[in-house]
């Protein structure tokens, strides 16, 4: 193939981009040391602090690489990713925010294949690779591996004059839910009992993990009892209603960080949110972490999460990098940045562990992260997941909204995967 | 190659240089000249129409006959693309939900914008002002109008619902989040907004009519009543049709509005053809159902355009 001065080649390119079709050529590093500007994926900058504590990170490692961040919103990161892909957009490495979206995009071939890169891992020191296991092929590596604990805030439970929340039955959490809900903060507003943020995770997700419920059966009864709770909560007035919540935009972080709010069922990647939050003075709540609650007490922890993985793009400039990057980030070197920040790495070790001092110093807190529990995948990864998704989205706002009653939502949403997926 | 706004009018002065001082003599070249001349003006403007939307269009068409995401091949697929359409219950959904939207939009904008101009089209002190305050939210970023909107229609806290409680309403709907109440406050929100820009239109309709008119019907003795109906309406006549055809067009295609002030929440209860065509293209990547799906919102949009067109024709020809 003919070169063409770099002018030209963008034009071809970007015509070629306009005509949706053509990949452009993948360069070759031919100098190990020339520079080398390495696009990443990644979102909210500012409140995420591991995007940039691995950049800084690895271009120290590598002089010779700068890091350029793609910055999206959070909550339009699968959309843009998704409408960058389609129009032939050439970002090296991306971000694979939660397992669904990796589904979609690796099905489509946009991810670049990982398998034998995956096969030269520490495999087995990696926490949450099965989910990105595709038909014995892989296209992505998690760097990070959350799940989902109860964050509570020890100044409202000792002036309540309650116990810490430590191994609650969801009949207990919405006991002290209840008890919790009272004053105001001073800024005026009211102080509920819990939050629950407004996302089907926080009361599908965890009916899965915890009944052993398969959000991709149809058949979803195991529901039930998870969002009969969360609606008496919300009814009660120990919860902040979900209506306001979604039409308000109410951002989960500043209910718990100005103390609106006692307890929060939230992700670990929260734990890295509040250390910077405080660190940045504009909270000073004093928190603690206790495991999720559950069914029955005395049993093993089940819990839901979902890990976070690199990928390369199929239209990646500069692979060889972005593979660098990838094993750097998810090894133990990227391990020992994440954990030093408060972020839950994928990869394990004691050293990593020792890296970890974010936590609060109380004994529950650590017991909440070490003990052994069973961490459910968010949501099974299949080519009908991102249609069952958007089913089950639309039932759980009409049911969180009372605009259906329990009963009916999860009928119809049955219904509508049985008819219009299955 | 892109003709962006300012290629189209930079080549529009350098053509016009080009052209001698004075008229030309001999016939031939007299009547050639002024066609070249049309064609030259128009020619920038129907390239950037040709190629950025008449050839997406037809290309959007044999889309919908085939399955193809721009990461596979194109694959024919005869009529595969619709059968699937018409089984989704979310397809049928959001049809009805375009027509309702529209149904209440457009009436209601243009009565509220001609209502506003009616009312600024006379001689006070602070008109500017007023005919500005009007127009500014139409010019303001959607997206803010979408959030006040959503704070205005808050369930527990907004002025709307407090506002309904302090004159007696018991128990005020939940907005956005009911799926009876979603669709009227979306449509709240939008008439809002576009009232300013019709407004001006149907200001600049009202200028036209001669003052005249309405001082001699005054001199027969007709009310207030009888001027708007036989001299006012029918004098608006063409704005008002124009007024009609944009204000339909529109509505049949809003997008933005609905996804940040509701998302097509709560459940499916505003989400709309255009929204739909965004997801299955856009998020899920099945290109030949979206187009499929915009075939049908095309097909909805000419036809309630051309029906328009055909009353009006009618009307003129009475």
């Amino acid at each position: 193939m003919k070169r063409y001065p770099s002018a030209l080649a963008a034009i071809a390119a970007a015509s070629a981009v306009a005509l949706a079709g053509c990949s452009s050529p993948a360069s070759e590093t031919v100098d190990p040391s020339a520079p080398v500007t390495l696009t990443v994926s990644a979102w909210n900058l500012d409140k995420t602090p591991e995007f940039n504590a691995l950049f800084e990170a690895f271009e120290a490692a590598h002089p010779n690489v700068t890091i350029q961040p793609v910055e999206i919103l959070a909550d339009d990161y699968p959309e843009k990713v998704a409408t960058m892909l389609a129009g032939g957009d050439t970002t090296d490495v991306l971000t694979m925010k939660n397992v669904i979206d990796y589904a979609r995009y690796a099905n489509r071939g946009q991810l670049l294949d990982l398998t034998d890169f995956v096969g030269g891992l520490e495999k087995d020191k990696i926490a949450g690779l099965e989910p990105f296991d595709i038909d014995g092929k892989y296209a992505a590596v998690p760097y990070r591996q959350d799940f989902w604990v109860l964050y509570y805030n020890k100044k409202l439970f000792d002036e309540a004059g309650l116990p810490y929340p430590d191994h609650l039955t969801w009949a207990q959490y919405s006991e002290l839910a209840k008890k919790l809900t009272s004053g105001t903060t001073p800024d005026g507003q009211k102080v509920y009992g819990t939050y629950h943020h407004i996302w089907r995770s926080v009361v599908q997700a965890t009916a899965a993990a915890q009944t052993g419920g398969d959000q991709l059966s149809g058949d979803y009864e195991f529901f039930s009892d998870q969002y009969a709770l969360a609606l008496d909560l919300q009814n009660a007035g120990a919860a902040l209603d979900w209506g306001t919540a979604k039409t308000q935009k109410v951002n989960y972080r500043s209910m718990f960080e100005t103390g609106q709010t006692a307890m929060l069922p939230m992700g670990t990647w929260y734990i890295a949110g509040i250390k910077a939050a405080i660190e940045g003075g504009t909270s000073s709540v004093e928190w603690g972490m206790a495991p999720m609650p559950q069914i029955s007490s005395g049993g093993e922890t089940a819990t839901f999460g979902s890990p976070t993985a690199f990928a390369v793009n199929e239209k990646a400039k500069n692979v060889e990098v972005a593979k660098e990057f990838i094993r750097f980030a998810t090894g133990e070197e990227g391990a020992k940045v994440l954990a030093g920040i408060g972020v839950v790495p994928a990869y394990g070790s004691d050293a990593v562990t020792a890296a970890f001092t974010a936590l609060p110093a109380d004994e529950l807190s650590r017991t909440t992260f070490t003990e052994n529990k069973k961490v459910v995948l968010e949501m099974p990864v299949s080519d009908v997941t991102s249609d069952i998704d958007t089913i089950l989205n639309e039932e759980h706002e009409l049911i969180m909204a009372g605009q259906k009653s329990i009963a009916d939502g999860i009928r119809d949403a049955g219904d509508r995967v049985k008819n219009e997926v299955l | 190659m892109t003709v962006t706004p300012e290629t189209v009018s930079s080549t529009a002065p350098a053509l016009r240089k080009r052209r001698p001082p004075e008229p030309a003599a001999g016939t031939r070249r007299r009547s050639l000249r002024p066609t070249l001349t049309g064609w030259s003006f128009i020619l920038p403007n129907f390239l950037g129409f040709a190629l950025l939307t008449l050839v997406p269009m037809v290309f959007g068409l044999a889309l919908s006959f085939m399955e193809w995401s721009p990461w596979g091949d194109p694959e024919w697929v005869g009529f595969e693309n619709f059968e699937r359409m018409f089984r989704s219950s979310t397809f049928w959904i959001a049809l009805w939900n375009t027509t309702y939207y529209a149904a209440g939009h457009i009436p209601l904008t243009i009565v509220v914008s001609l209502g506003l101009a009616l009312l600024l089209n006379r001689t006070l002190s602070g008109l500017g002002f007023f005919r500005t305050a009007f127009f500014l939210p139409y010019v303001t970023s959607l997206v803010a109008v979408a959030v006040v909107w959503n704070m205005l229609f808050n369930p527990t806290s907004g002025p709307v619902n407090q506002f309904l409680q302090f004159v007696g309403v018991t128990d005020p709907p939940g907005w956005t989040s009911s799926t009876a109440w979603a669709m009227p406050a979306v449509i709240v929100a939008s008439v809002w907004r576009d009232m300013g820009y019709y407004m001006v239109l149907f200001l600049a309709g009202l200028q036209t009519i001669p003052t005249e008119l309405y001082e001699a019907a005054r001199v027969d003795g007709a009310n207030a009543w009888q001027r708007f109906r036989n001299i006012t309406l029918p004098g608006l006549r063409p704005t008002t049709f124009f007024v009609l055809i944009m204000c339909t067009v529109a509505s049949f295609k809003v997008f933005d509005l609905i996804v940040v002030m509701t998302d097509g929440g709560p459940g499916r209860a505003t989400k709309v053809l255009s929204q739909l065509i965004y997801e299955e293209g856009i998020r899920e990547g099945r290109f030949g159902l979206a187009s499929a799906i915009s075939l049908v919102l095309f097909v909805l949009v000419a036809g309630f355009t051309v029906l328009q067109f055909v009353i009006q024709r009618h009307r003129e020809d009475r």
